[in-house]
């Protein structure tokens, strides 16, 4: 077997008559400025993982916070019909989304990630609303994505008209007794929607 | 009792790791071999601690002991036991015991394997460092990411389960074990490479003490990787098999720069050139394993942009910092003292092939590093969002794959320091031609688009090369009476087979992308829908309950055979619906088959997704070859380093060389001892 205290290299050649010593020199210091151009790229690497923050979506103002949610009802993608009405009595997240709209994809990890730790049956919904998307592609998106919440198509935008939807992703909180807690534009995260649901919890007493 | 246990263990390892890196430093410091010496015994140590933690979580996990968080949160009393089990590694902290377990093992095993060389201050060094990333990874297991975290408050009568897409399918059992294997296989080689540089002594010894290890981790990393492409295409129900998720990308990339360094380590080897290069790949492969699980930390739904509310986010990434620091610091105070003094002679020689091969790979791997980081650098810099998708990853990656194979052709029958046109001519004459036969068949067989008929030739290329050494291998063995099947061992010919194996993986990628149909057909009962040449029959449905699973089935013979049974599935007290997806899997093409839409109406049609790609199939039988040949690499073949001159720097006998026989395809020529064993002067 091999034996580390063999290690050895080939025999050394003298330096070739003709090899310049400058060029020695110059040749030798190339790793040098290699690992010094690695680490400049990876410390900035570094700082910028380190430093991205937590969440990118934001709090908005909205004519429908405080008021009663709009209906929700319809044909899933699944070819199911649903109501938002059977999920009266618990919290409810709507996420408006599409599958050709990046952040919507950035935020879908998340969404499983936040759906997957509240799976309890009493715990907080899921719903989706497709935004402005082919209902095969939505549907696509979603099952690629691991995504088990029930999904509305919205043909027509009416569901998306009347939450006051301009551009995906949105996503809104709603209580028990279905009244429209807080409406957020940007990507979300889970930690973000975790925040949210506690603080909205402890304000409802 | 369970907690109490596991806490045990887990504490044992930490403290086996600190303590024996303490005692080594202490012995090197102090000038004290003995006790330096010492360091080695407590990598048993090490590895009892991560057993008992092990056992504790295992037998948590079965005896349903729901008062551990964990427990509680990745299993239920409804999961079939072979889930149960599995769910040691569906959460984060779970999965990092799994992969204290295996490294504590790997360190056995290296301790074990170089235990007559315990004098030797290389293996102190290599030794301490394994024992710093065991602390490491135990550290985390004791603090943030403690597994046997008991619940607050009163212990819950059931548990949630496991992630619904983690128990669809058995290859869970072992997809991520196999994955941990590579990953943390990749220590080993790291830790040497270290202790080479802090040594000074880079010479081609430790390359043969590591590239054994590299090759494991490797083999076990391409098992991972292809059952992760074949667990996504049986599981998740889109008909893919690689989508260039972060999470599919952390696993590539630490497999392209080992695969670099499997390579460019036989220049080394039988040259002595590349040195720095050599430990800059293997410092480079760590890094991103290390890398690749800050990104994803670990699990099936996390994803890059989850990190960051996980408590061991920051010290993944600080833990990575600290691997550049020490691997970009040791090459830069080294980097000059370890070049090797010669260069290559030629580029067309088998040196400059295999440097061509590692500035592909290279590339390879900055590309799909770029394209997984470019969003958060985009993000960070501009402020805003954007999203890297396959079209990037395909349009970057396929002109380097094809590159590959043409190397893939080429490299092998090159001879090593320098060739002449006439060589090159007669050992590549026969592979072009077969090569452009293929691409003349395939345009009058109706195939069309440059890219596809580019990689069928140059596949058809690079497997005829391949398999001309092969056949000259096994003739040459049998004609010195050695066997045939030394023909298929050994280094050299081991890479032969898993070249074939990565053609026809290739070709697999090719079709089934480039050829793919995708739709719904919309059934109902006892009719037939016809889709791409294929008869989908929809016989009716059928409910399926088990206490963890409930299913409605839909009964579909595809051309006669069958049923396939795609479904949607409901597991436990779960609200999520998963759809299932069933295959009919054929040499030639898939019929891959998911529930859409379920009848709204009792005896209603059925709304299937059909996608039909073909020589898929392919894709694993490709992978199972690849795997085969690093085993058949791995089993020590016939060296033939001394016999071949070209090691020696003599101008004359390179000359020679040049002329000379083809040296890898003749394996049963060589008898003599390594060169590394003749030439003893050490690297200064």
């Amino acid at each position: 077997m091999t034996v580390v205290d063999r290690d050895a290299g080939p025999v050394e050649p003298s330096p070739r008559p003709g090899a310049p010593a400058e060029s020695r020199r110059r040749r030798r210091h190339t790793a040098r400025w290699v690992a010094a151009v690695v680490s400049v790229l990876g410390a900035g690497l570094v700082i910028v993982l380190a430093t991205r923050p937590p969440a990118t979506a934001t709090e908005v103002d909205s004519p429908i916070v405080g008021q009663r949610a709009p209906a929700l009802s319809g044909t899933t993608l699944e070819g199911q019909p649903f109501s938002l009405a059977s999920l009266s009595g618990r919290w409810v997240y709507v996420n408006f989304f599409a599958s050709w709209c990046p952040p919507c994809q950035q935020e879908q990890a998340e969404l499983v990630a936040f759906a997957y730790h509240h799976r309890g049956p009493d715990d907080v919904a899921l719903v989706g609303v497709a935004f402005d998307d082919a209902a095969s592609s939505a549907h696509a998106f979603l099952v690629q994505s691991g995504a088990g919440w029930p999904a509305l198509a919205d043909p027509g935008g009416s569901i998306a008209l009347a939450y006051g939807v301009r551009g995906p992703p949105e996503t809104f909180l709603i209580s028990p007794s279905d009244v429209v807690v807080a409406h957020f534009d940007g990507p979300v995260t889970a930690a973000f929607l975790d925040h949210w649901l506690q603080r909205a919890q402890q304000e409802a007493g | 009792m369970n907690a109490a246990l596991g806490h045990a263990g887990v504490l044992l390892g930490l403290a086996a790791a600190a303590v024996g890196a303490g005692v080594i430093v202490w012995g090197i410091a102090a000038k004290r071999p003995e006790l330096a010496r010492s360091g080695s015994l407590y990598a048993p140590l090490l590895l009892l601690g991560a057993v008992v933690a092990t056992v504790a979580m295992e037998r948590a996990l079965l005896t349903h002991d729901f008062s551990i968080a964990y427990v509680a949160a990745n299993s239920s009393r409804q999961t079939p036991t072979l889930y149960t089990i599995t769910g040691m590694w569906s959460a984060l902290a779970g999965s990092i015991l799994l992969w204290g377990l295996v490294l504590a093992g790997y360190i056995t095993a290296m301790v074990w394997r170089f235990r007559r060389q315990g004098s030797d201050p290389m293996v102190w060094w290599a030794t301490l460092v394994a024992y710093v990333v065991a602390a490491f990874f135990f550290g985390l297991m004791a603090g943030p990411a403690d597994p046997f975290r008991t619940v607050a408050g009163p212990v819950p009568a059931n548990g949630l389960g496991p992630n619904v897409l983690l128990q669809d399918n058995p290859l869970v059992a072992f997809h991520p074990p196999m994955l941990y294997l590579g990953f943390v296989g990749f220590t080993i080689p790291f830790a040497f490479a270290i202790a080479s540089l802090v040594t000074g002594r880079v010479g081609e010894g430790w390359q043969l003490a590591t590239r054994r290890w590299t090759l494991f981790a490797w083999g076990f990393l391409t098992v991972g990787i292809v059952l992760g492409a074949w667990w996504s295409y049986q599981v998740l129900g889109w008909g893919g098999f690689w989508a260039w998720d972060p999470v599919e990308n952390a696993s590539f990339l630490p497999w392209l720069c080992a695969t670099a360094y499997l390579h460019s380590v036989l220049v080394q080897e039988r040259r002595g050139l590349l040195r720095v290069w050599n430990l800059s790949l293997v410092v480079a492969t760590f890094s991103l394993t290390v890398l690749g699980t800050f990104l994803t930390r670990s699990g099936v739904i996390e994803s890059v942009h989850a990190f960051s509310d996980s408590d061991i986010g920051p010290l993944l990434l600080g833990f990575f910092a600290v691997v550049l620091v020490v691997g970009v610091g040791l090459i830069a105070w080294r980097g000059d003292r370890l070049r090797s003094p010669g260069g290559i002679d030629s580029p067309i020689s088998r040196e400059g092939a295999f440097l061509l091969n590692n500035v592909l790979f290279v590339g390879f791997a900055f590309v799909v590093l770029l394209g997984t980081v470019f969003p958060l650098l985009y993000e960070a810099l501009r402020g805003q969002q954007v999203s890297v998708g396959a079209p990037y990853f395909d349009t970057m990656t396929v002109p380097i794959v094809l590159a590959l194979l043409f190397l893939m052709a080429v490299g092998p029958v090159l001879p090593w320091r320098k060739t002449d046109l006439a060589t090159l001519r007669d050992r590549l004459v026969l592979p072009a031609c077969i090569a452009t036969a293929t691409v003349v068949a395939c345009v009058a067989a109706g195939t069309r688009g440059v890219l596809v008929l580019a990689t069928f030739g140059l596949a058809a290329f690079a497997l005829a090369s391949n398999l001309r050494q092969l056949a000259r291998a096994t003739r040459a063995a049998h004609r010195h009476g050695i066997g045939a099947w030394r023909g298929l061992v050994g280094r050299a010919n081991g890479g032969m087979v898993v070249h074939v194996g990565v053609v026809v993986v290739a070709v697999a990628i090719a079709a089934s992308s480039s050829f793919g149909q995708r739709g719904e057909v919309t059934v109902r009962p006892g009719s037939v829908a016809g889709f791409d040449g294929h008869r989908l029959a929809f016989a009716g449905l059928a409910v399926v309950r088990t206490p963890a699973r409930q299913a409605t089935e839909a009964l579909v013979r595809v051309d006669g055979a069958g049923p396939y049974r795609p479904a949607v599935s409901q597991f436990g007290a779960g609200t999520e619906a998963v759809g299932t997806p069933a295959i009919d899997s054929g040499p030639l093409d898939d019929v891959y088959l998911t529930v859409d839409a379920l009848p709204t109406t009792p005896g209603g049609a059925v709304t299937l997704g059909v996608t039909v790609q073909p020589l898929v199939a392919w894709l694993w039988v490709g992978g199972a070859v690849v795997v085969l040949g690093a085993i058949l690499a791995a089993v020590p073949g016939r060296r033939r380093r001394a016999t071949d001159p070209a090691s020696a720097p003599v101008p004359a006998v390179a000359e020679a060389l040049g002329r000379g026989p083809e040296p890898d395809a003749d394996p049963a020529l060589s008898h003599m001892p390594a060169a590394s064993e003749t030439v003893g002067a050490p690297a200064p």
